[in-house]
């Protein structure tokens, strides 16, 4: 009983802290977009190129699957940070000091995060109704086939969101920028997996049980569909209303019912299995796990621990006194700012990260002239992600805003210096392409190149600066990353090579985006700096 | 040089005032901001560097308004906020060495200036540590050799001796007395015996409004002749604590020795002390939450 109330009261604290935040109000209007979309067909379901008509089931199955599908990718990044909350503020080594156990305190941080994720679940629900309503193809309104989807799949779903993210800030390397990546994959992987082994028992998104469903029901209901299942973004392909065509939802048998609940059971374990890696706040722990930053040679402290003041300090007291400066010694050019910008920037990365950035540069310059523009290019522009990703958020993320904020001319100076550090990041590490592209005469991608070195840095500064994190970066620009230079989707390729004949015009595109992007950041730190 | 706080009220959201009308003219010295905990001090002191916009009213460097004009200010300005971040991956060379490019110092002039702070500050033999492995102490003592790395005119510093030893908190006094020359030091601080050491002025806020505002001795005056020692049994010293403003208490051998803030002796055989400017302190403090008076300026 007393560890219930305690799980309880972390877990109402962490929800309480995390809704009375102005991101919490950003998470809901998320979700009100998301419902939005799907009410207006931006986000429609679809088999081959019919829809169903909007019944309850179909409502209730389309918003579900829309909300376990966005929710769950989206919702991690929202909740990512339950743990490094505590971390960040110190609350967590007074917890770190009390009886409170490791179990405990992540059971609380997993209600908390499925709390948070449950109230947008509950906001799309809402959305499903007023769809049918507004939408009115049939109204008569059934509420078990409109609702059941939420409560079976989008439910197990979060929870295992809920726990992976959890997991996540238990493991020293997943806590940070890295995870946010490796959950794009892991959600792909995911949304994938049961389609690709036919195994019913690796769907927890339930999107394989409502596809199997759906598509046995329109063999038999729509004349002349040939197959084909999807959640599609956009309507660019048009979608026919199959008319006679009736689905009445998945069956919830007893074995469905066991085999999407036990994923909850599973979001239990998971965050369970976190107890074995939660280092409780100890500093020593993470920074162990870490690895030491890199130190001179000839110095013997050891990594991480507390420096005895005692040995820091001379025998014979020093003179207090301070040369005076020259005039002429204030407002260096802009070259010794930017130099110590790219150090920031570039510190803490081991020799290993070099070697890959000046391997793939090679490559570039090596490889044949597609595969350089292409995947090489691709992997250059992902590889320094967290160098970009720390643009407009390092000084929240090491409390440094007053230091720096009470400095003369951050707006003209510091800012655009950090902003063309990740400019000449992105240029570098995609030198090698830009340099096959001039020798090979292709303006236009030459053009495409300039654009996305200056899109990059652009997106994640802007990003930085209004967020106050990097995992919004990290998430958007990987999934941006998967889908246009990776899987070479036209328009979403900002490196260019994909974007065929219409390369200039996206080039353009990107450029504006990167202009509008710059302006945003600018306007939003001038507004920092005047404390506002 | 003169720094001027003009009716400066803060409002924060839930309408919790933290500054009320603020008025205060600072000219080269020492002033020693002290005031209970939640009393404004450091939203004033965000305002003067211009962290935070006030709601109402303005501040003037030199005639300048700073929020129209907020450079005027930041670049001859030193600031130690109370709370600050540190880059942890980078050594103490390496982060001075980047706020003084932030500052706009040339390269030359800041290694020479980084050097010697490092040396006043005693983090020379640490100067290439990750600053991750400092200790809170060595952490304060790279805030404070931040704030010194330009010329200041105007140097604030926020509760600057928290968290430093005895030793270190007597070198940063007489680096503030130092330093005060031809510069206006704005010192906020709950310790009392900081300010008694180094304050050419004092200022009292209580609750976001200027109490007092004076030098050090006419605010001792207005506590000559009202501080007292009294010995009492410890059983009494609750009630003695009823009746009577104590500003220090000492278990002996013969009783509680209690000093005694009080216009007329507390007690048979009660002894007349020198005041402290912590009697004076607490004295001010408990006239104004009485209400009886309230001292405009000593």
């Amino acid at each position: 009983m007393k560890t219930l109330r305690v799980v309880y009261a972390i877990a109402r604290a962490d929800f309480l802290e995390r809704v009375r935040r102005y991101s919490y109000l950003v998470t809901l209007l998320f979700a009100v977009y998301l419902g939005y979309a799907a009410g207006t067909g931006q986000i429609s379901l679809r088999l081959g190129n019919y829809r169903g008509l909007y019944t309850s089931a179909w409502i209730g199955a389309m918003v579900s699957l829309v909300t376990t599908t966005f929710v769950s990718l989206v919702g991690f990044y929202i909740v990512k940070n339950a743990v490094d909350r505590d971390r960040q503020t110190g609350v967590g080594e007074i917890l770190a000091a009390t009886p409170l156990s490791k179990a405990s305190y992540l059971l609380g941080k997993f209600l908390s995060n499925f709390a948070v994720l449950l109230s947008m679940v509950v906001v799309l629900a809402i959305a499903a109704v007023a769809i049918q309503l507004l939408a009115a193809e049939d109204r008569t309104f059934h509420s078990q086939p409109l609702l059941l989807p939420f409560l079976f799949l989008t439910l197990p779903a979060i929870a295992i969101t809920a726990a992976i993210a959890l997991l996540f800030e238990t493991f020293s390397f997943l806590r940070g920028g890295l995870g946010n990546v490796v959950w794009f994959f892991l959600w792909s992987f995911g949304i994938a997996l049961p389609a690709m082994t036919e195994i019913p028992q690796l769907d927890p998104s339930g999107l394989w049980l409502v596809s199997q469903s759906m598509v046995s029901a329109a063999r038999a209901g729509i004349p002349g569909y040939n197959g084909g299942f999807s959640l599609t973004i956009g309507r660019l392909i048009p979608v026919q209303l199959a008319t006679g065509f009736h689905w009445d939802g998945v069956e919830w048998t007893g074995e469905v019912l066991l085999l999407h609940l036990a994923w909850i059971a599973v979001a239990f374990a998971l965050v369970l299995c976190g107890t074995i890696f939660f280092d409780r706040f100890d500093p020593a722990i993470s920074r162990r796990k870490l690895g030491a930053p890199s130190r001179p040679t000839g110095d013997a402290a050891p990594s991480g621990a507390a420096l005895d003041p005692a040995t820091s300090r001379p025998h014979v007291a020093t003179p207090i006194s301070l040369t005076p400066l020259a005039p002429e010694a204030l407002y260096s050019g802009a070259g010794h700012l930017l130099m110590a910008e790219s150090r920031l920037a570039l510190k803490g990365y081991r020799w290993w990260w070099y070697a890959v950035a000046g391997g793939l540069l090679i490559a570039q310059l090596a490889a044949p002239l597609e595969v350089s523009c292409g995947p090489l290019l691709a992997v250059a522009w992902v590889w320094p992600i967290f160098v970009w990703s720390a643009l407009g958020t390092r000084e929240t993320r090491f409390g440094v805003e007053q230091l720096l904020f009470s400095c003369a001319r951050i707006l003209p100076r510091q800012l655009p210096a950090a902003w063309l550090v990740g400019v000449l990041v992105a240029a570098l590490t995609g030198l090698g392409a830009a340099v096959r592209l001039a020798l090979a005469g292709r303006s236009a991608g030459l053009f495409a190149w300039a654009a996305g070195v200056l899109f990059i840095p652009s997106l994640a500064l802007a990003l930085g600066v209004w967020s106050g994190t990097s995992k919004f970066f990290e998430g958007l620009y990987i999934a941006l990353w998967y889908v246009g230079p990776l899987h070479r989707v036209p328009g979403f390729d900002f490196t260019g090579s994909a974007n065929g004949p219409q390369t200039t015009h996206f080039a353009l595109m990107y450029l504006c985006i990167a202009v509008a992007l710059v302006a945003a950041a600018f306007f939003r730190r001038a507004r920092q700096l005047r404390g506002t | 040089m003169k720094l001027e706080i003009e009716n400066v009220s803060k409002t924060y959201r839930g309408n919790t005032e933290a500054l009320r009308s603020f008025r205060l003219e600072l000219r080269p010295g020492v002033l020693g901001l002290l005031g209970p905990n939640g009393a404004g001090k450091s939203t004033l002191m965000r305002i003067l560097a211009t962290i935070t916009q006030p709601s109402a009213g303005r501040v003037l460097w030199n005639g300048t308004d700073i929020r129209q004009d907020p450079d005027a200010l930041r670049t001859v300005l030193g600031y130690l906020p109370q709370d600050f971040g540190i880059y942890s991956n980078l050594s103490a060379l390496e982060f001075l060495g980047y706020l003084a490019a932030v500052k706009g110092l040339d390269a030359a002039s800041a290694n020479r200036r980084i050097s010697e702070l490092l040396e006043l500050v005693n983090l020379a033999d640490a100067s290439r540590r990750p600053l991750g492995g400092f200790s809170g102490g060595m952490r304060q003592r790279m805030g404070i050799a931040q704030a010194l790395l330009n010329d200041r005119k105007l140097l604030i510093v926020d509760e600057p001796t928290a968290g430093l030893d005895p030793e270190e908190r007597v070198r940063f006094r007489n680096l503030l007395s130092e330093l005060s020359g031809e510069r206006i030091v704005i010192l906020s601080t709950h310790i009392v015996s900081d300010v008694e050491a180094v304050a050419t002025d004092i200022a009292l806020i209580v609750e976001g409004e200027l109490v007092v505002h004076g030098v050090p001795e006419a605010l001792l005056a207005g506590v000559n002749g009202r501080v007292w020692e009294v010995v009492v049994p410890s059983t009494e010293l609750a009630a003695l604590r009823q009746r009577h403003l104590i500003s220090n208490t000492a278990h002996r051998s013969d009783g509680v020795h209690a000093r005694v803030v009080s216009d007329a002796a507390p007690g048979p055989g009660a002894r007349s002390l020198e005041p402290s400017l912590e009697d004076a302190y607490l004295a001010a403090l408990a006239t104004h939450r009485n209400g009886a008076h309230r001292l405009a300026a000593v």
